[in-house]
């Protein structure tokens, strides 16, 4: 690839300046410093590979005047390939438009292709490996001497490969990453660290570890100490079984002392309960059949202060009868008075005459009889009614008469017989009286004109009415009246004579009952039920007393036989009398007791007796007591002790089984494994990539390097003036000087090792030019074009430009004049 | 007759790489391993298994925790007590004697093979079906030999091997664990053999069965899958066994892949990794971010940063975690074509067993885990991958500087 022009639109200071590059092999650019040869230098790169604006850093030859801001920026370069076709790049920058790093067009013969078909042309190599291998300036230079000799013998070395500097450097950068991380005798950096933490966590992993044997000691231990335990614990539970049964006896020492003193006090008694019961029994009888004997003869004895005389008793009430006789009579005359007292006021009532004449005697109505018999009558009428009488009672006697006879016949001739009599007798009254009647009528008929004087005077006397009386039915009315009067009389003539009688019973009475007793019938009557009382009560208690008597007699037999019974019972027991044998009972029973409680005692004892016996008697209870106690004491002791040990490993066993510490542990461990596993893959990854570079820088190297030293021989012959004129390369590079003397690579000098450094990049170009051929640009101020060197610098030139299109950059006259060569040269500003 | 076949409950081991957890979430990770052993013995307990074959590494390490001991001893007394036979035997980690033991004395419970001593009994369920297990437990952490090889022929009756042992490899070193092969395991015709050691659960053979059952709950993000134990249930007449894995672990570890073809937001990447996490159990979560040298340098620190992963994890289901972040290149160098051959070729030399080892190890011969992990081949990719991803980024910040500009 031969560059044919350069034309520039606008960089740097150039403008509208175009260069025609005549030769396919060696041209000079000729100018004075400052004239722009670097410029064209950036033009040429930049073109290719992009525009590199200034405010950024670049790691090569960049670092100049800021590019001009006028625009476009940018230019044109022309290439033409072995094959003769025709590349135009074409770059250009319009402010603020596009790449910054500007946009590029390619023409191939004239046609607009895809930019990659030149790049393919130059095997995609890109600016940095285009200018670390075609550039040598003056930056290139100082950026040479900058590396340090081993570097720079390196560098040498890797000359074989493309972008070996800046490998180089990302392999250094790897490299020290790598290191930052680990190194091998280090021990601060993180992975040095980690590797000690792992050693130091692992001791604990260890440790921890140890507490399962530590369990299973413990563990062991424990049962160790819980058998001693157990073995201690039964021992004593023997102990206190020992200490019970001491104070146990102990506790019986009073019941036995007890039973001795029981024993002491037992006696032999003559005791027959059946008998002394029976005995009782008869005591008893005989005492109850005392009492009755008592209370019998008592009643006797009560009985005969009630006797008295019965028979004035017995006469008075033996007149009971009559005197319930006169009551009644009494009783009928009051009766009888009232009512003749009733008939006479009817009497009275009937004929009011009759009052005037009550008072009147036998004598004084014959008077008045006399009186008005001698009264003339004024009337007949009289007559009338006297003969109507008679009349009258002869008609009735005259049917009685009748019926008399009809009963003679009919039924009882007794009773009609005598009817028959009255009526006879009836009827001849009648008779009789009718004919008297007629006489008086007459009588009264001849007197009548007398009478009426005598009339007046009558009714004077008698108050009577003359004219109006009948004095026959009034004196028969009167005698009536008198009859009754006189039945009174006899009434009361007879009460008076029964109260006579009752008033002499009564007296009777009194003085019996030794108390007044009225005389009325029904307070004597009262007195004699009360006699008659009396007089029966006291023939019931005669009988009662033959009754006690009989009993008496009875009871006392009774006695006498018990008393003999109970002599012989007493007599039987030895003893006197019943307290005597109450005293023997209770000798008895307390004996029985006695018995009781000691064998009571006997059991309780139980089978102690004869060890309490055994003790008692040399009084070493308490003491072995005593003993037991201070054995328990010293026992229990030694168990608190086993316990709390026991607790203790307990405690720790407890503390490892809920311990975390293995799996914290191993946690802590799998965390820093954790992290060393991964710093560790950064390490070695940064350690792989440094030495992926470098192993690729090799084999980049080893494939070109044999080649290369052919050419790099004879350049570094030219460079050094024919000093040194061999290398060689057996497994490290030497350098033979010209007296023959192999000299390694480390031991050449600062300058023979940049010369060689030269020789070795201008042989890499040539080594790739049938895959990458670009022109070479050279600077004069990279090589010592001095007088003496100038022939084998225009030798070492042409050699290259064999190969490679090589531009010359230079200030030196001399060059150009000893290359014979039309110098390009540079004007400023628009040419 | 039924039977659990349960190995590796590593009862207490420590969980890798959680330190940042939530105290809940430690709980809860810490607790797994005696949960899902809760759980196999409930359900050797409502399935009135016969047997429980426990085929090694039961605990995790040879002289456990006395409170793992005690948990260990409770939960086979709950199987003696309802008369279920329990056989054990100790593997390469709990390699213990069986006076270590804290496990109470019972008729239903036998150590197998104490001291490595091949040993064999005979048992009989409850319906008087005959079986034989046979087996040998660890005392060191290493055996050797090939075990396998010494059993006995096996008896007329139904017959159990129990072992804790790793396939014969090509490499004597790693040999260690009671190495069989699997010819002569299949030629010893035992009617099932119930292995220990493999954390992944899987069966080498149906006839006759052999058979790891993997470990009882994931301990890292390299023990992804659900965890458990085989219940096996065997035709009393015609000797026919079946199998069927049943979940006990807890928690579930799961990979997840997410690539990258371009340059993220730092809310898109966000996005990116709540949407690829889709939990439907408790699970704990590894991201593999394929194409990570499209982050930018601050996101790949966030990305790898605890706090980042928390605040993801709060946006999970189940009380799921995101607990690592692994990055990968998923495009090739960066570099000038006439150079990348070179990369590649030193890319494989360098990992290459031997120039790793060289270029490792000041680092490895440091300590035991350096070593170990050295020879870990996870272990190594991760290294790789991450190399890549730097050298990657960086080669891409030179080659993009212009462009960029």
């Amino acid at each position: 690839m031969k560059l044919k022009k350069i034309k520039i639109v606008n960089f740097g200071q150039f403008s509208n300046v175009t260069f025609d590059l005549s030769s396919p092999k060696l041209n000079v650019f000729y100018g004075t410093n400052e004239a722009g040869k670097s410029t064209v230098v950036a033009f040429i790169k930049q073109i290719m590979f992009g525009f590199h604006l200034k405010k950024q850093s670049s790691t090569f030859f960049e670092d100049y005047t800021p590019l001009a801001r006028v625009s476009p920026m940018g230019g044109s370069l022309f290439f033409e390939n072995n094959q003769g076709d025709l590349f135009e790049l074409e770059r250009l920058y319009a402010g603020g438009k596009g790449l910054k790093g500007g946009t590029l067009t390619v023409k191939l013969n004239e046609q607009i292709v895809p930019e990659s078909v030149f790049f393919e042309e130059i095997k995609n190599i890109d600016g940095d490996f285009y200018a670390d291998s075609f550039i040598f300036n003056q930056d290139m230079l100082a950026k040479v001497e900058k590396i340090q000799q081993t570097d720079l013998l390196e560098r040498i070395y890797y000359l074989g490969a493309s972008n070996s500097d800046q490998l180089i450097d990302l392999r250094d950068d790897f490299a020290k990453k790598a290191s930052e991380i680990f190194k091998k005798m280090g021990s601060n950096p993180p992975l040095n660290v980690l590797f000690n933490k792992l050693k130091d966590q692992r001791i604990k992993v260890d440790e921890a570890e140890n507490e399962f044997n530590d369990y299973r000691t413990l563990s062991e231990q424990e049962k160790t100490q819980a058998s001693a335990l157990r073995d201690q614990e039964q021992a004593l539970q023997k102990l206190q079984s020992e200490q019970e049964q001491l104070r146990q006896l102990q506790n019986q020492v009073p019941n036995y002392r007890k039973l001795i003193e029981l024993e002491q006090e037992v006696e032999q008694v003559e005791f027959d309960p059946e008998k002394y019961q029976a005995a009782q029994r008869l005591d008893l009888e005989a005492k109850n059949l005392q009492k009755e004997q008592s209370e019998l003869e008592q009643q006797l004895a009560n009985f005969s202060s009630n006797d008295e005389n019965q028979i004035p008793l017995k006469l008075l009430v033996q007149k009971k009868p009559e005197i319930l006789q006169w009551r009644a009579e009494d009783r009928d005359c009051q009766q009888d008075f009232q009512q003749v007292s009733q008939q006479q006021e009817q009497l009275l009532t009937l004929n009011p005459d009759l009052h005037q004449i009550t008072n009147l005697t036998q004598v004084d109505i014959i008077q008045l009889q006399n009186d008005f018999e001698k009264l003339p009558a004024s009337e007949d009428n009289t007559s009338s009614s006297e003969n109507a009488v008679g009349k009258y009672a002869t008609i009735g006697s005259g049917l009685i008469f009748v019926i008399g006879i009809i009963l003679l016949v009919a039924s009882s001739p007794l009773i009609g017989g005598f009817v028959m009599l009255i009526g006879l007798v009836g009827a001849c009254w009648g008779i009789g009286k009718q004919k008297q009647e007629k006489r008086v009528l007459i009588q009264q008929a001849k007197q009548a004109k007398l009478i009426k004087e005598q009339r007046i005077t009558f009714s004077h006397k008698y108050g009577l009415n003359p004219d109006q009386l009948d004095l026959h039915s009034l004196v028969n009315e009167w005698r009536q009246y008198q009859m009754l009067e006189q039945k009174k009389q006899n009434d009361l003539q007879h009460e008076r004579e029964l109260n006579e009688q009752l008033a002499k019973i009564a007296m009777k009475i009194s003085a019996t009952l030794d108390r007044s007793i009225e005389p009325s019938f029904e307070a004597v009557i009262a007195s004699l039920d009360e006699l008659e009382n009396r007089l029966a009560n006291s023939r019931h208690i005669a009988d009662q007393r033959i009754d006690l008597q009989k009993r008496l007699a009875k009871t006392q037999a009774k006695l006498h036989d018990l008393n003999l019974r109970l002599k012989t019972a007493f007599a039987q027991a030895q003893v006197q009398d019943m307290a005597e044998y109450q005293v023997l009972q209770a000798k008895s029973t307390r004996q029985a007791e006695l018995k009781t409680k000691i064998s009571l005692l006997k059991d309780n004892l139980g089978e102690n007796l004869a060890e309490i016996k055994q003790l008692q008697e040399s009084n070493q209870v308490a003491k072995k007591l005593e003993t037991v106690q201070i054995k328990i004491d010293q026992k229990q002791e030694v168990i608190k002790d086993l316990q709390t040990k026991d607790a203790e490993t307990k405690v720790k066993m407890t503390n490892l089984a809920n311990s975390n510490a293995v799996f914290a542990a191993k946690q802590e461990l799998a965390n820093t494994e954790t992290e060393f596993r991964n710093l560790s893959i950064e390490y070695l990854a940064n350690l792989a990539a440094s030495k992926w570079i470098s192993r690729a820088l090799d084999l980049a190297s080893n494939e070109r390097f044999p080649k290369m030293l052919k050419t790099a021989k004879e350049y570094l012959r030219l460079l050094t003036n024919n000093r040194y004129n061999s290398l060689n390369i057996d497994k490290k590079l030497t350098v033979t000087r010209f007296d023959g003397k192999k000299i390694k690579v480390q031991y050449l000098s600062r300058g023979t090792s940049e010369q060689l450094y030269f020789a070795l990049k201008l042989a890499f170009v040539e080594q790739i030019k049938d895959q990458i051929n670009l022109p070479i640009l050279i600077d004069d101020s990279f090589v010592n074009f001095d007088d003496q060197r100038v022939n084998q610098i225009k030798q070492l030139l042409g050699q290259v430009s064999e190969n490679n299109q090589v531009l010359i950059f230079t200030a030196q006259a001399g060059l150009v004049e000893k290359l014979q060569l039309k110098p390009l040269t540079f004007t400023k500003g628009t040419e | 007759m039924k039977f659990i076949h349960l190995a590796d409950a590593h009862l207490d081991s420590p969980f890798l790489g959680l330190s940042f957890l939530p105290s809940k979430s430690s709980l809860q990770i810490h607790q797994a391993p005696n949960k899902s052993f809760t759980k196999i013995v409930d359900l050797a307990l409502k399935e009135d298994v016969d047997l429980v074959l426990i085929a090694g590494d039961t605990f995790d390490s040879a002289r456990p925790n006395p409170s793992t001991q005690i948990f260990f001893a409770e939960q086979i007394e709950r199987l003696t007590k309802a008369q279920i036979q329990v056989v054990m035997i100790f593997g390469n980690h709990d390699h213990m004697a069986e006076a270590d033991l804290l496990v109470p004395e019972s008729q239903y419970f036998k150590l197998l093979g104490d001291e490595e001593k091949i040993e064999s009994i005979t048992c009989q369920t409850k319906t008087g079906f005959t079986y034989d297990v046979t087996g040998f437990s660890y005392l060191n952490n290493h055996i050797t030999e090939d075990k396998a090889s010494q059993f006995p022929s096996k008896a007329a009756h139904y017959t159990f091997g129990l072992m804790h042992a790793q396939e014969k490899t090509n490499q004597s070193a790693q040999d260690v664990y009671a190495p069989f092969s699997l010819t002569a395991l299949k030629d010893l015709n035992y009617d099932y053999f119930a292995l220990g050691h493999i954390h992944l659960r899987q069966v080498l053979a149906k006839d006759p069965w052999i058979v790891y059952s993997g470990n009882i709950q994931g301990r890292h993000i390299n023990e992804t899958d659900k965890k458990g134990c085989y219940l096996g249930e065997i035709n009393e007449q015609t000797k026919e066994t079946t199998i069927q894995f049943v979940q006990t672990g807890p928690i579930v570890w799961q990979q997840q892949v997410i690539k990258l073809n371009s340059e993220v937001s730092q809310t898109e990447l966000q996005n990116l990794i709540i949407d690829s996490l889709n939990p439907n159990e408790t699970t704990y979560f590894c991201l593999q971010i394929s194409g990570a040298e499209y982050l930018n340098d601050k996101e790949r620190e966030l990305i790898q940063e605890n706090d980042f992963w928390r605040m993801i994890s709060n946006q999970l289901d189940y009380d799921s975690q995101l607990v690592d972040v692994r990055l990968s290149a998923n495009s090739q160098l960066k570099i000038a074509e006439s150079d990348l051959a070179f990369f590649n070729r030193a890319e494989k030399e360098l990992f290459a067993t031997d120039e790793f080892t060289e270029l490792s190890k000041d680092w490895a011969k440091k300590d035991e885990l350096s070593n170990q992990l050295e020879n870990a081949p996870d272990f190594l990719q991760e290294v790789k991958e991450l190399a890549e991803v730097k050298l990657n980024s960086k080669l891409k910040g030179i080659s993009d500087e212009v462009k960029e500009n």
